[in-house]
């Protein structure tokens, strides 16, 4: 850290050619933990220093955020789920081999190369974490939420996963067998939720429109229609 | 090593905070960090956990999830010596600018990530456990970076799947292939008697992390 902060600061804005106020602001607005008010200043400077070396192209790191914001993400991941609700034979690849069906529809890469999919039955409820860090399929499910990367979402979902599950407001039956996998190595892990009763008639994009993230991760259960309304 | 990253099974880190409708980033600048992060893949060494893991337990609970990363990657830069501490102070690079750049275009940054690049290694090692054996994780404590949560450390577990090939992680193992498993773990095993008897957590093994039970 710098000795001489004011310093420190009026040298970043300067490498950085902005004005701070409104970065810094949002970033004190956002900040979930004691975000220090520099950090977005901090930012700009490395991106500087980094492009002056070299070592990154701005435009690369524009493409790579569009990605994360708009390319991939759990509609995606929706879009499999209500295929494999539809489509019995796609479902046995999709429980096969993940990555591999998953690219049928046109997802790859992305934390996907070893995808497995599991799959929930009314005896057995899967839950997907990351004790040690992060991992996750961005590919089908995008960039993980802040709670899914946070402490009491890593540390209780091994110990505890009935009660985290009922924090977030599902209530499992005693007989059903929780599967909690811990994404350690390179392997990644999507759930396949169970399909809601009362969707017999749904075509599979309306299908895949009662398909949320949170299904699956595992800490919820995809809902029936309000209306049970046809697709 | 057993660092604060290690997670499973502690007490006291308070409730879940859920966000609903959480934007994928929550400030700018967290994007660039990720961005940064994945720009600059194969071309600064090291890796983003090792960088993270040398954080200070303080320091790691107290940041947010993107300013560890951004701390990783500092850390990068200067153990590399791609960067020094006053550059990146500054945000001036104390050398003439590079003539030519050896940044990815926005093409081939995304071209990396979207390719499928399986770490899974295409050859034939005699798996040293079978599907449905009984095994014990290893009771370790390497000081360097390893993916063998402490909470599995001695337990019981039997092998649930082979999953292939795959580089170990590890310090010090040069990235060394070995037959990685994945382990199912009772969760009485792993936390005692109040827990469900059929609840279990799966864990993904290599070689050097189990032995004959």
């Amino acid at each position: 850290m710098p000795t001489n902060q004011r310093d420190f600061l009026t040298a970043a804005v300067t490498a950085a050619g902005v004005t701070a106020t409104n970065d810094l602001v949002h970033a004190q607005d956002h900040s979930h933990q004691a975000v220090p008010s520099d950090v977005a200043l901090r930012v700009k400077s490395l991106e500087s220093l980094l492009v002056e070396k070299g070592l990154v192209d701005p435009a690369a790191l524009d493409a790579l955020v569009d990605v994360f914001e708009h390319k991939v993400g759990p509609r995606n991941g929706a879009r499999v789920v209500a295929r494999a609700w539809v489509d019995p034979a796609y479902k046995q690849r999709l429980l096969r081999g993940g990555t591999a069906a998953v690219a049928e529809l046109g997802y790859s890469g992305w934390q996907t190369d070893d995808l497995q999919v599991v799959e929930n039955t009314p005896k057995v409820h899967n839950l997907i974490v990351c004790t040690l860090c992060s991992c996750y399929p961005w590919a089908v499910l995008g960039l993980p939420p802040v709670w899914y990367k946070s402490a009491p979402y890593r540390s209780r979902a091994v110990i505890d996963p009935r009660g985290v599950l009922r924090e977030l407001g599902t209530e499992l039956p005693d007989d059903v067998e929780v599967r909690v996998w811990d994404s350690t190595a390179e392997q990644r892990y999507m759930v396949l939720p169970e399909r809601p009763a009362g969707t017999e008639t749904l075509s599979e994009e309306a299908l895949a429109v009662l398909v949320t993230r949170d299904a699956m991760i595992g800490v919820a259960n995809v809902m029936s229609p309000p209306s049970g309304g046809r697709g | 090593m057993n660092g604060i990253h290690d997670m499973g099974g502690m007490h006291g880190v308070g409730p879940i905070q859920y966000e609903k409708n959480e934007p994928v980033y929550h400030a700018e600048w967290e994007s660039r960090v990720d961005a940064m992060t994945a720009a600059v893949r194969g071309k600064v060494p090291g890796g983003l956990r090792q960088g993270i893991e040398q954080l200070l337990a303080a320091d790691y609970l107290r940041m947010s999830y993107y300013e560890r990363w951004y701390e990783s990657l500092v850390w990068r830069l200067i153990s590399a010596k791609v960067a020094t501490r006053a550059e990146i102070e500054s945000g001036r690079s104390a050398e003439p600018k590079a003539a030519s750049t050896n940044a990815y275009s926005a093409a081939e940054a995304v071209a990396l990530l979207s390719l499928n690049r399986s770490e899974r290694r295409d050859i034939s090692l005699a798996a040293r456990f079978q599907v449905g054996q009984q095994v014990r994780a290893r009771n370790i404590n390497p000081v360097g970076h390893t993916r063998l949560p402490r909470y599995a450390r001695g337990r019981l577990g039997i092998v649930d799947q082979l999953r292939g090939v795959f580089p170990i992680p590890d310090a010090g193992a040069g990235g060394r292939p070995q037959n990685l498993y994945s382990i199912r773990f009772s969760a009485r095993e792993l936390w005692g008697e109040q827990l469900a008897p059929q609840d279990a957590v799966y864990i993904d093994m290599w070689d050097d992390y189990l032995e004959p039970a």
